[in-house]
């Protein structure tokens, strides 16, 4: 945690990836991994304040620097997820949560939806099952996708948001994933089959889609993508060996090879970042905090059953 | 076929027309000058090839710092999708050698967001932390709001990484390759690179949904390359940029001009760089196409190019 508070941005506050500039994701991150190692489990107003400051007029937060970056669906939902982990005013992510449900991608649009049947076919998807973009107007893609649902699903147990359209996008992103899955199980960024190719699945995709797939652990894409994910935790990025944990977590009661997997998981990644001052992006430093955190901890990204 | 070859063509006769209505600028200097290097296998002494290649151009580095952006997709075992870790190491070393301030290595991997896992997998981390020379993740870097000079695209501004922003000399070091969407990748379509994923995502689906040869031409008149060094050792043909087969074509291309680069690098994968759209276009504003106007340092350019397979798509750039 040292090295956390080092990290955090002279000034306003908040962390950055790499340098000194603000990222969303880096400081809900950072905020995620102070509140599981805090003994009161509480976060102060004041280290919430940079991040709450750069939620934009219509409920988005930027990805990076100062709000004049627009609006991105990865970094408001993780922000939301992370707001309500820690226990933030249901008011302050209200607006936040209808304008994720609000948001659609091209492939919501029926001219863009005739284009990817007709036209535009080299990648095998079905346009009518979509989830949300990185941007606004672009088509939808596992991770940010994987996010919202997760932020989503919190905020459904929470009671913050109801409403026919919630669950209409809550399944239809739950179908786009099973939809964008590799042949032999696993996720990429989106693109399982192109030109006819499968391609390979990537372990932080897979791992997000999972933890966001958790209600379907009982579907044959969900196992076999667990068992491929599994089956490397060799994986010599501390980054994707974090994320493989955090979701695997999730999965120890339906599943018996989990909890040996996570054990051998956890002495790996602590071998990674055992100098952390060597990794160089601050998301990396917090996901791995989070990974290695006692078990009695939240997990942020577990989809509450 | 006929269809490609006329986009290209509409496409550079539109670039004209932005010209005489000073929309864009012409930016092409009166010669460039491209040299290429015969080199059968990474296992061989790069580093003097390069040395010796480099010093056609008298170069002056002194001072400068240095920016290597490699094209690294993801590893695929057994494949070549990226620029080989050796000849990036070789280029560090020689630019180094040459007066160079500092140098950097940089890139920002559009589909894979684990940017260390891509290093690591496929050797160049290793290679970067022997020589002692750092690696910047262009995905994760602080960015800078930057108009744009030109507006294929429609987009009025790009958000880019300080590191590029603040590179004196920016070396575009791709892997030559057809690619399934562009025609081939080559030293302007490995800039995609440069955009960072943290403000656009993995994919950078923006730039695909704008169109990949506008974007393509708006990228390099933000920040053009100053040098190109392309990987032509073993390149990659039919379904690039990560399910061909590889092609061992034996080569280096230098270049002071990315634009002449790209089209030496297309006529030696044996296809018309004419036929690609956004080489066409560039060589009416961005740099020179023409043969005229192309000086070749050192070896000729060989004269048993067998052409590089093309998916039916691209059917158009063979000849």
């Amino acid at each position: 945690m040292g090295e956390i508070w080092r990290r955090i941005l002279p000034g306003a506050g908040g962390w950055g990836h790499c340098g000194t500039q603000f990222g969303t994701d880096a400081t809900s991150l950072a905020l995620l991994a102070l509140y599981a190692s805090s003994s009161d489990s509480k976060v102060t107003p004041a280290e919430l304040a940079p991040l709450m400051a750069r939620q934009l007029p219509n409920g988005l937060w930027p990805a990076v620097g100062d709000r004049t970056a627009g609006g991105n669906l990865w970094a408001t939902a993780i922000a939301v997820n992370t707001l309500m982990v820690l226990g933030a005013a249901p008011e302050t992510v209200a607006a936040s949560l209808v304008a994720l449900v609000q948001s659609r991608p091209l492939e919501a649009s029926w001219l863009v939806r005739l284009k990817f049947r007709f036209s535009d076919r080299q990648v095998r998807f079905d346009p009518t099952k979509y989830g949300w973009p990185w941007v606004p107007d672009t088509v939808s893609w596992v991770m940010p996708t994987s996010m919202v649902l997760i932020a989503l699903e919190r905020a459904k147990n929470r009671g913050l948001i109801h409403g026919g359209e919630f669950w209409y996008r809550l399944n239809l992103g739950a179908e786009m994933l099973l939809d964008r899955a590799c042949p032999d199980g696993g996720w990429n960024a989106g693109n399982a089959v192109v030109y006819g190719v499968p391609l390979r699945p990537h372990l932080d995709a897979t791992a997000l889609a999972l933890a966001a797939l958790r209600f379907h652990y009982h579907l044959h894409t969900v196992n076999s993508s667990l068992t491929w994910m599994l089956n490397r935790l060799d994986c010599p990025s501390a980054y994707s060996l974090a994320w493989v944990i955090l979701a695997a977590a999730a999965y120890k009661k339906v599943r018996s090879d989990v909890s040996p997997a996570l054990d051998i998981a956890r002495d790996r990644l602590a071998i990674l970042v055992g100098d952390p001052r060597s990794v160089e992006d601050t998301s990396t430093i917090a996901l791995a905090a989070l990974a290695l955190a006692p078990e009695t901890a939240i997990n942020p990204f577990e989809v509450e059953m | 076929m006929f269809g490609g070859s006329l986009l290209a063509g509409t496409g550079a006769l539109a670039v004209r027309r932005m010209l005489s209505a000073g929309l864009v600028r012409d930016r092409r200097r009166a010669r460039s000058r491209v040299a290429i290097l015969h080199e059968d296998s990474y296992a061989g002494p790069l580093h003097r090839a390069l040395m010796e290649g480099l010093r056609l151009f008298d170069l002056d580095l002194r001072g400068k710092s240095v920016l290597l952006k490699p094209n690294l997709v993801e590893h695929i075992p057994g494949s070549e999708v990226n620029t080989n870790p050796r000849l990036v190491g070789a280029a560090a070393t020689a630019f180094l050698a040459l007066g160079a301030k500092t140098v950097l290595v940089g890139e920002g991997p559009g589909h894979q967001r684990d940017t260390v896992l891509v290093l690591a997998e496929g050797g160049l981390e290793a290679e970067l932390r022997e020589r002692r020379i750092r690696f910047v993740d262009l995905n994760r870097d602080e960015v800078r709001k930057v108009p744009l000079q030109t507006s294929f695209t429609g987009l009025d501004c790009l958000w880019l990484p300080r590191t590029v922003l603040e590179s004196d000399f920016i070396v575009s070091m791709p892997k030559m390759k057809t690619h399934h969407w562009a025609g081939v990748t080559l030293s302007m379509k490995n800039l995609f690179g440069a955009v960072p994923g943290v403000a656009y995502g993995w994919p950078k689906n923006l730039l695909h949904c704008k169109g990949i040869d506008r974007s393509i031409l708006d990228i390099n008149a933000a920040v053009p390359a100053h040098f190109v060094i392309a990987d032509g050792i073993v390149g990659m043909e039919g379904n690039g940029p990560l399910h061909g087969a590889p092609r061992n074509l034996g080569r280096i291309v230098l270049a002071d001009d990315p634009v002449a680069a790209d089209f030496v690098c297309t006529r030696l994968m044996g296809l018309n760089p004419l036929r690609v759209k956004h080489l066409a276009q560039a060589a009416e504003f961005l740099g020179n196409g023409s043969p005229e106007r192309i000086l070749h340092l050192g070896e000729g350019f060989p004269t048993d190019t067998q052409p590089f397979e093309v998916l039916p798509e691209f059917a158009h750039l063979r000849p």
